[in-house]
């Protein structure tokens, strides 16, 4: 078996984050979410890299993507020197199904003479119900080992989803 | 009762043919040695950890209809280039011009183009990456249909890297690619076409996918 659980959580009543830690090895990890709903509406799924399960708040987040949108034409997704990155594709609402699915793929995230990237697709169903595809990356730029992901809301909280972490093994 | 709810010996278990009732333990136990019935969960197959090299090759690919394959710390020695894909068949590379790609990319700066051909010579495994400290590419790649001489080999891939840029110039690329000959490929082959360059390279298959 080569894609081991490392961590997971569900939640069922609102809290104000998720934390994956334990990308304590050299390995590429990957986290699968569903269903991720916030409980105030119009607000975007985002994350941070936790260093010693603390979240790193510098402005050191890049990021790159093309969003795929159902009511309109492909659109550009990218920034530099954020404080935090996104998740989500859009700002998802409160209303049925309004949620977000995806998975994220993490490299070097133990390793603190590299950069910690990512890979990540997601699908958002936003607040006016339209759908929006995200296939994208970021990179946080600091030589560091950070130990998990923070996911969150931009605003108000979690009210429910389903988060897990794997472990790839390689060896 | 002893395992598998079996009075007085389990019988032996292996994947395929479980017998049983199954607690969530049994299942993460077998599981965790292969014997737990689970179809299409990953199988690594073989990583290399590549240095001073301009060319690997993955020969051994089981019987998996679906490959996957992760590159992690890609860095070339020549500033601004890629990790390419070509297949090999019984000793043949297939070197001509059978490769059709299309991908998008884009930097955090905002700028956002597509890459294609149908007439490629290769396939990319990662997008052009720098060669300064830092400026690495991660990836991973599917395979479909390597093993099948009635099909054509089919990949799609997502790519997180630093070019040769300022900044660092961060880039995201996605896409996919086909090999237009229907012929059982046995063999990977990744290269620089210009040096050497290092990655970790690691190859799964999907279980009956």
């Amino acid at each position: 078996m080569s894609l081991v659980q490392i961590a997971t959580e569900t939640v069922t009543s609102a809290v104000s984050y998720v934390d994956l830690i334990g990308t304590t090895t050299d390995d590429i990890y990957m986290i699968a979410f569903n269903n991720v709903q916030p409980a105030t509406d119009a607000t975007q799924l985002v994350c941070r890299v936790l260093v010693n399960g603390n979240p790193d708040t510098s402005a050191e987040y890049d990021r790159a993507g093309r969003q795929f949108r159902t009511h309109t034409s492909v659109g550009t997704f990218a920034g530099q020197n954020e404080t935090f990155t996104y998740l989500g594709g859009a700002q998802s609402g409160t209303n049925t199904s309004e949620t977000n699915q995806g998975n994220v793929y993490l490299y070097n995230f133990n390793n603190s003479n590299e950069f910690s990237f990512a890979t990540f697709e997601t699908i958002t169903t936003d607040y006016a119900q339209r759908s929006y595809g995200l296939k994208a990356g970021f990179i946080q730029t600091e030589l560091q080992a950070c130990n998990g992901l923070r996911i969150y809301f931009s605003s108000g909280n979690i009210a429910s989803g389903t988060f897990t972490l794997y472990r790839q093994v390689s060896s | 009762m002893s395992e598998y709810g079996y009075i007085p010996e389990a019988p032996e278990q292996s994947f395929g043919n479980n017998k049983g009732i199954f607690n969530p333990k049994d299942i993460y136990d077998l599981t965790r040695a292969d014997k737990y019935t689970n179809y299409g969960q990953l199988e690594l197959i073989e990583t290399q950890n590549i240095t001073g090299v301009s060319s690997t090759t993955f020969s051994n690919l089981g019987d998996y209809n679906v490959h996957f394959l992760t590159v992690n710390d890609f860095q070339p020695i020549q500033n601004g280039t890629d990790l390419r894909i070509r297949f090999i068949s019984n000793g043949t590379e297939y070197t001509g011009s059978f490769y059709q790609r299309a991908l998008q990319y884009g930097t955090n700066g905002g700028t956002f183009a597509e890459e294609k051909s149908t007439t490629g010579t290769y396939l990319r495994a990662t997008f052009n990456t720098g060669n300064a400290t830092n400026e690495k590419t991660s990836s991973y790649t599917y395979f479909y249909n390597l093993l099948d001489n009635t099909k054509y080999n089919f990949t799609s891939h997502q790519i997180s890297n630093i070019g040769a840029g300022s900044h660092p110039e961060f880039y995201m690329a996605f896409g996919s690619g086909v090999q237009t000959s229907a012929v059982s490929m046995d063999t990977i082959k990744l290269y620089n076409a210009y040096n050497n360059y290092e990655a970790d390279i690691s190859l799964y298959g999907i279980r009956y996918s």
